[in-house]
C-alpha cells in the first residue's frame, strides 16, 4: 500500500521530494555534490542574480547607450529572459547539489544536517543584512547615477533577483562552506 | 561539517564498528542518521549529542565512556 506524501507547506516541499534527495538515489548528480562544483554553481548563481538585478535598469541603460530601435528591445528582452531560465535552472541544481538540506523540515533530517542548517540560516542572515546596509549606503552615498536617466525602470527584474536570492541563499552557503553533502 | 569543534572528543566509532562487520550505512540506519554523519562522527568533525552517543553505544555493544573520550585513545595493533 502506497504510503501517503505529507506536504509539508510552510518549507514547500514534500516527504518524498526531500526523502529522494537525502538518499542516494540521484546518484546521477554526485558530480555535483562536489565542493569545487558546488562553488562554481554558486558563483554562477550570484553572477545570475546580478545580471537579473541589472536587467530593471535595462530601460535606463537602454536610454544612455542610446538604443531605441524595436530590435534591441526584443534582443535584450529574450536575454533577460533566458537568463531568468538559467536561474531557475541553477536553483534547481543548487538544491540537488545540497540535498535540499536548507528546505527540509526538522522531522526529515539527522541532528548534524539540523545543525548545518540553521547555521547556513543565520549565515544566510547576516550576508542578507550586510548586503542591505551596503545597497542603502550606496543610495545615499554612492555615485551619481542620474545620467542615465529614467525612463520607467519599474524594479521588476531587481525583486524577482531579489526573491531568488533570498529563497536560494542559505542553499548557497551550504553548497559553499560545507565539505560533504 | 568543515568547522572544527571548540573542544575535541576522541572517539572509537570506526574501530568498534569495523569490529562488529557493519558498514556506515548500517551503522547509520540503526541509529537514525545520514550515513555521512556517521563518517563526521568517526573523524571527529562533529561530536554527538548524548542521545545519539547513547543509540551508538547500544548499537556497538559499549558504553559511552569505552567510545567517546576527551583524550586520544591508544592504538591498538591488529595482530588477527
Amino acid at each position: 500500500m502506497p504510503k501517503n506524501n505529507k506536504i509539508y507547506w510552510l518549507e514547500g516541499v514534500t516527504e518524498k521530494e526531500v526523502k529522494s534527495l537525502l538518499s542516494n538515489e540521484n546518484s546521477k548528480f554526485s558530480w555535483l555534490r562536489r565542493q569545487r562544483n558546488r562553488r562554481i554553481l554558486v558563483l554562477f548563481m550570484v553572477t545570475g542574480l546580478l545580471i537579473t538585478a541589472l536587467g530593471s535598469y535595462y530601460p535606463d541603460l537602454k536610454q544612455g547607450l542610446g538604443l531605441d530601435g524595436s530590435a534591441e528591445v526584443i534582443w535584450l528582452t529574450i536575454a533577460v529572459l533566458f537568463l531568468l531560465f538559467a536561474v531557475l535552472v541553477g536553483y534547481s541544481l543548487l538544491r540537488i547539489a545540497v540535498r535540499g538540506i536548507a528546505d527540509a523540515p526538522t522531522e526529515l533530517l539527522d541532528e548534524r544536517q539540523v545543525r548545518i542548517r540553521d547555521t547556513s540560516f543565520r549565515t544566510a542572515y547576516m550576508i542578507a543584512g550586510y548586503l542591505l546596509i551596503t545597497l542603502l549606503l550606496l543610495n545615499f552615498m554612492g555615485p551619481d547615477l542620474t545620467f542615465l536617466g529614467d525612463s520607467g525602470n519599474d524594479g521588476s527584474f531587481l525583486l524577482i533577483a531579489t526573491l531568488f536570492a533570498y529563497a536560494s541563499l542559505p542553499s548557497m552557503v551550504l553548497a559553499w562552506r560545507e565539505g560533504d553533502i | 561539517m568543515s568547522r572544527q569543534p571548540e573542544e575535541p572528543i576522541f572517539n572509537r566509532i570506526e574501530e568498534l564498528r569495523i569490529q562488529k562487520g557493519l558498514s556506515r550505512q548500517q551503522l547509520a540506519d540503526a541509529v537514525g542518521v545520514h550515513y555521512q554523519t556517521v563518517g563526521y562522527l568517526e573523524r571527529g568533525e562533529y561530536n554527538p549529542s548524548l542521545s545519539l552517543a547513547l543509540k551508538i553505544a547500544v548499537e556497538l555493544d559499549a558504553t559511552v565512556g569505552e567510545i567517546f573520550s576527551l583524550n586520544p585513545f591508544r592504538k591498538v595493533k591488529n595482530h588477527a
